[in-house]
């Protein structure tokens, strides 16, 4: 059902005082969204002798790419220490296949069995329902601090260390937060498209897959998204399972940019350089479904 | 508040077709089998990753166990001596004073934005930017605002004293610190809870809107009588996690303060972590850990009963 | 029709046997510090040559999560073999038998302890075990903006040669208020000095230094006469000790008079960035920063001794990292010889060459100096310290605790919140308190 123009609520009301404010603080907000992303960019475009002398202008003034190729693992060890980076070695390209491969995984997993859940908790009615959904809720309540060491040990245990299953494992069957999340969606879904399939003798699981799927690709393909932002940042447990060698993820592989030394900095152009980058890949993903989150999905309500 | 909705409910049918003549307890039966069925990954993620360190840390919270050798039982001391500890109750109550610092901010700044993006501007652009600040990393977003924020060096005071004001420590200040990390920790969630509220919005039914306005209701008024009582769940959700997540903070911490000017940002994760970590101290930060999670469970227990989480306006 | 097959297997046992130990053992190692990695990469191939059968396999792992990595690898059995060991973080380590004690390989390959430079063999041995076999040593020094010094008159000699006392700060305080500049160009000396305008400050403490203020107090203290511990591992601390207070005060009033950055300004970025950035002419650092400075302040700078003190001696922290071998090591005997090669002239003479540390091993600091002086930076100023007055770092069990303990005082000290003679009492029963449990 398309949206029904009527007349004063979209377009005639314009120039109403209201709206001038709400711009007014909409592009202040994207301002300051904005400005600490520019000095990013703008820090990772910056010779690495000039960071400190010209830290407070807006405008990098000699412009290069160097610490883009330094990321990049484009430059050699030599050249990298020469203008201050570290000795390290990135390969870039695989770090980006495995973060691609880590987080696809994931997500497509993780949301899976995540919607299968919280549907089961939504709408059907089982012993154990409200104990069993408290339990997953609680179990964003954890620090992982304490949690992670009896996973590592179980995951070397199972021979894992250093391999993809062992980095996914953790996150791939359950989530609390995309379980609690999806949950809550089904429960504002109006049951009346579900009460006419019910009626028409319909099982569960074809009502899950073919009538309240269907309807949720909005907020499905939110959650796959944060959850995919989440695992493409994710650091701690892959750095644990598999820091060296040939399954860094990019985090894991750009952690040389962070300081090295107790009392060292950081390697600042580096690290501005290659956050810009590993957003890039996430941005463009974003642009790609970004369309799906903007549409927005009209319920027909029942006919 | 309900009144809006139930008046512009669509009829039902008016035929109902018979039911088959199933027995109650074969349906119920399907229903729990088919519950379980779809439940099953899940739990058993839950199970493994989950449920069985967490009974391991209780277990280890009852001894002390400095990581190199082998943990030793000692009952109940470790809470005992929790209890006493002045830096245990500091870092409880920092947590909680960032809570309250960060999470009302977060949920005004992300609903705004989120409306915003629902009625003012459906671009593209918006919602990129919006979201930008959460594609990176807490760990990044710290070093970045570290790197900002800096008194001498950084983009920020020049700004500032530029102005005539004085000089802000940010980080570095004793009374500033906890503020400042929760300015950077807004900065990057209010994208985020902007979009969990959209999506949320995406699900409420247009003809609400429609017809509010047909009878002359303004923006201020659909926004207080259709939107927020129907965001309910989505609301709830993001409070709870939001919550959860801020009494866990660290990364933030760890990168531009470590805890101090003076202990004014020890918060509570950051201590644990320290006892697990820099002390070898592992059963004492298991308590601590326990005992944080408990007050969280506690607290989400209470708000979720208060805001009635599991229904909906409109189912 | 039975054919006997014993013997038949038993020839194919022996033999993948043989292949098996053909293979090369793996010895892992690992360290921190990225700027020495193509250093030991170097040491690991001519290792390699020289032992065939042995691979070392080294992984580096930024300081922040080097600590919790190597816990871990404890605590599951993956610990490296091999790593890079800290003076605060062994004692530990050795208490609950996580480090392998090498005095039984030393004896057996009669290896001379006398070969390093003075004192750092002990301080990594206790009760007669050692733990480690050191690897370099780093001494303190003042780096200073000689573009800026030039512009206001101060020589290098007399950077060269400055004293200091707690009272008036000595000829030490009268170069950093000529070095320190307001917005309309007034250096601190001159009565029209503007304190609240500041556009270049004239030195700055790094920070709190903990229990050790390796750089930020301990060379002024100790110059000053005091001392931490009587012996190593001594559960007696003295930071209640005066002297330390009458540093501690002299170092939380150079904001007042306008010469250093408040402390709270300088939490974030640090003295360091200041410094490469012009804020700040003169400020402390270690040995094994002169790459980083070399890189980055694109101006000219240069390493300055430490000024003399009270006590008419000038004093700095002689510090030594060394490598440990863990307990659950299944190569010991291979991790063994390669911890005696990095031990050894061969390896740190390589080190040396890259120019990033000094090397333990005595006489061949002279060679560290060469090369980095290749590299256009004279780092004389670090072997003149050497060669003065050096302490070692406190050293103690529950050294974690006793720090944060001493952080705290220090920084209400400088911070300007807490006088220092009464914090550092306090600070001081804590932390004796701390070491004897």
């Amino acid at each position: 059902m398309t949206t029904i123009t009527i007349p004063g609520l979209h377009r005639g009301r314009l120039t109403s005082p209201g709206r001038v404010v709400a711009w007014g603080v909409l592009i202040l907000m994207l301002g300051v969204t904005l400005m600490p992303l520019w000095m990013v960019l703008k820090t990772a475009l910056m010779h690495p002798s000039e960071l400190f002398t010209q830290s407070t202008q807006i405008l990098p003034s000699d412009p290069t790419l160097l610490n883009f190729k330094r990321v990049l693992g484009l430059l050699s060890t030599e050249e990298s220490l020469a203008v201050g980076g570290s000795g390290a070695e990135i390969n870039f390209a695989r770090a980006l296949g495995n973060s691609v491969l880590f987080t696809t995984i994931i997500v497509v997993l993780q949301i899976g069995f995540a919607a299968m859940a919280a549907y089961a908790f939504a709408r059907l009615r089982f012993p154990g329902r409200k104990l069993l959904f408290a339990l997953f809720v609680g179990s964003m309540m954890v620090p992982s601090v304490v949690t992670f060491i009896p996973n590592f040990i179980l995951i070397k245990d199972l021979g894992w260390l250093n391999t993809m299953a062992g980095m996914v494992a953790p996150f791939c069957l359950m989530q609390g937060f995309s379980v609690f999340f999806l949950r809550q969606f089904f429960l504002s879904i109006p049951r009346d498209l579900e009460e006419a399939a019910v009626l028409d003798g319909a099982s569960h699981l074809y009502i899950f897959a073919r009538v309240v799927l269907p309807l949720s690709i909005t907020p499905i393909v939110t959650i796959a998204m944060l959850t995919g932002i989440n695992m493409w940042n994710e650091f701690f447990w892959p750095y644990l399972v598999a820091k060296d060698g040939a399954l860094q993820v990019l985090p894991v592989a750009l952690q040389t940019f962070k300081s090295q030394t107790p009392q060292g900095q950081p390697d600042w152009t580096g690290l501005m350089a290659a956050t810009a980058i590993t957003v890039l890949p996430t941005l463009m993903l974003l642009v790609a479904f970004g369309r799906r989150v903007v549409e927005s999905v009209q319920f027909s309500g029942g006919k | 508040m309900n009144s809006t909705a139930s008046s512009l409910a669509p009829p039902r049918q008016a035929t109902i077709p018979q039911r088959k003549p199933h027995g109650l307890s074969a349906t119920r039966r399907a229903e729990t089998l088919t519950a379980w069925g779809l439940v099953l990954p899940a739990l058993i993620g839950f199970l493994v990753f989950y449920a069985w360190p967490t009974l391991r840390a209780v277990e280890i919270s009852f001894t002390d166990w400095n990581l190199l050798r082998e943990p030793k039982f000692i009952g109940l001391d470790n809470y005992t001596h929790m209890l006493e500890d002045g830096r245990f109750w500091q870092g409880m109550k920092l947590s909680a004073c960032y809570v309250l610092l960060n999470i009302p901010v977060q949920m005004v700044l992300g609903l705004f934005l989120a409306v915003a993006m629902d009625r003012l501007s459906r671009s593209l652009f918006v919602k990129s930017v919006v979201l930008l600040p959460y594609l990176l990393s807490n760990v990044l977003v710290a070093m970045m605002w570290l790197w900002m924020l800096d008194p001498i060096l950084g983009w920020a005071n020049s700004v500032i004293t530029g102005l005539g004001f004085d000089r802000q420590p940010f980080f570095g200040g004793v009374d500033q610190a906890l503020a400042t990390v929760a300015a950077v920790n807004i900065w990057r969630h209010m994208g985020l809870v902007a979009m969990l509220f959209l999506a949320g919005m995406q699900n409420i039914p247009r003809y609400l809107y429609e017809a509010a306005a047909l009878e002359g209701a303004s923006e201020w008024q659909m926004f207080w009588r259709i939107t927020l009582p129907l965001l309910r769940p989505v609301m709830v959700f993001v409070l709870v996690t939001s919550v959860t997540g801020s009494f866990q903070i660290f990364d933030t911490i760890a990168v531009t303060t470590n805890g101090g000017p003076l202990d004014s940002t020890r918060v509570i994760v950051h201590y644990i972590v320290q006892n697990a970590f820099s002390f070898y101290k592992m059963g004492y930060a298991s308590a601590m850990s326990m005992t944080l999670c408990l007050v969280m469970l506690a607290y989400t227990v209470v708000q979720m009963r208060i805001l009635r989480a599991s229904e909906h306006d409109l189912a | 029709m039975s054919i006997n097959t014993t013997p038949l297997f038993a020839v194919l046992g022996t033999l993948a046997l043989a292949a098996g130990a053909a293979h090369a053992t793996e010895v892992k190692y690992m360290l921190w510090d990225s700027n020495q990695l193509p250093a030991y990469q170097q040491c690991a191939t001519d290792f390699q040559k020289k032992n065939a059968g042995i691979t070392i396999k080294i992984m580096q792992s930024g300081w922040g999560d080097y600590w919790t990595a190597i816990s871990t690898g404890f605590v599951s059995g993956t610990a490296p073999d091999v790593f890079t060991d800290h003076l605060a973080k062994y004692p530990e380590f050795a208490k609950n038998k996580q480090i392998v004690d090498l005095t039984p390989f030393i004896q057996r390959d009669k290896l001379d302890p006398g070969a390093y430079a003075t004192g750092l063999f002990d301080i990594w041995g206790r009760d007669g075990k050692q733990y480690g076999l050191p690897k370099d040593w780093d001494t303190i020094g003042f780096i200073v903006n000689m573009e800026q010094a030039k512009k206001a008159g101060v020589t290098l000699a007399e950077l060269q040669s400055m004293t200091w006392n707690p009272k008036d700060g000595g000829s030490f305080e009268q170069i950093v208020r000529k070095l320190t500049l307001d917005a309309a160009g007034n250096n601190a000396t001159s009565p029209k000095f503007d304190k609240k305008n500041v556009a270049v400050y004239g030195y700055q403490t790094p920070g709190s230094g903990g229990m050790m203020g390796q750089t930020e107090w301990s060379h002024f203290a100790v110059s000053n006469g005091f001392k931490f511990q009587d012996k190593p591992w001594d559960p007696q601390f003295h930071y209640d000790d005066p002297k330390l207070a009458e540093t501690m005060t002299y170092l939380a009033g150079l904001p007042g008079k306008g010469v250093s950055a408040s402390f709270e300004n300088t939490k974030s970025l640090g003295s360091d960035a200041m410094f490469v950035g012009k804020k700040v002419a003169i400020v402390p650092q270690g040995s094994w920063m002169i790459t980083y400075f070399k890189d980055s302040a694109k101006f000219e700078h240069a390493w300055v001794p430490l000024p003399t003190g009270p006590t008419g001696t000038r004093a700095t922290m002689f510090n030594g990292l060394a490598d440990s071998i863990w307990v659950g090591s299944k190569v010991k005997e291979e991790a063994w010889k390669w911890v005696k090669y990095l031990g050894s002239a061969d390896c740190q003479g390589v080190v040396a060459s890259y120019g990033v540390v000094f090397p333990a091993i005595k006489g061949m600091a002279e060679k560290a100096i060469e090369a980095q002086q290749k590299k256009g930076v004279d780092s004389s100023a670090f072997l003149t310290m050497a060669k003065s007055k050096t302490f070692l770092t406190p050293i103690a069990d529950s050294a974690s605790e006793i720090n944060e303990v001493m952080t705290g005082a220090m920084e209400s000290v400088l911070i300007g919140k807490a006088d220092a003679a009464s914090a550092l009492k306090a600070a001081n029963t804590k932390a004796n308190q701390l070491v004897k449990n």
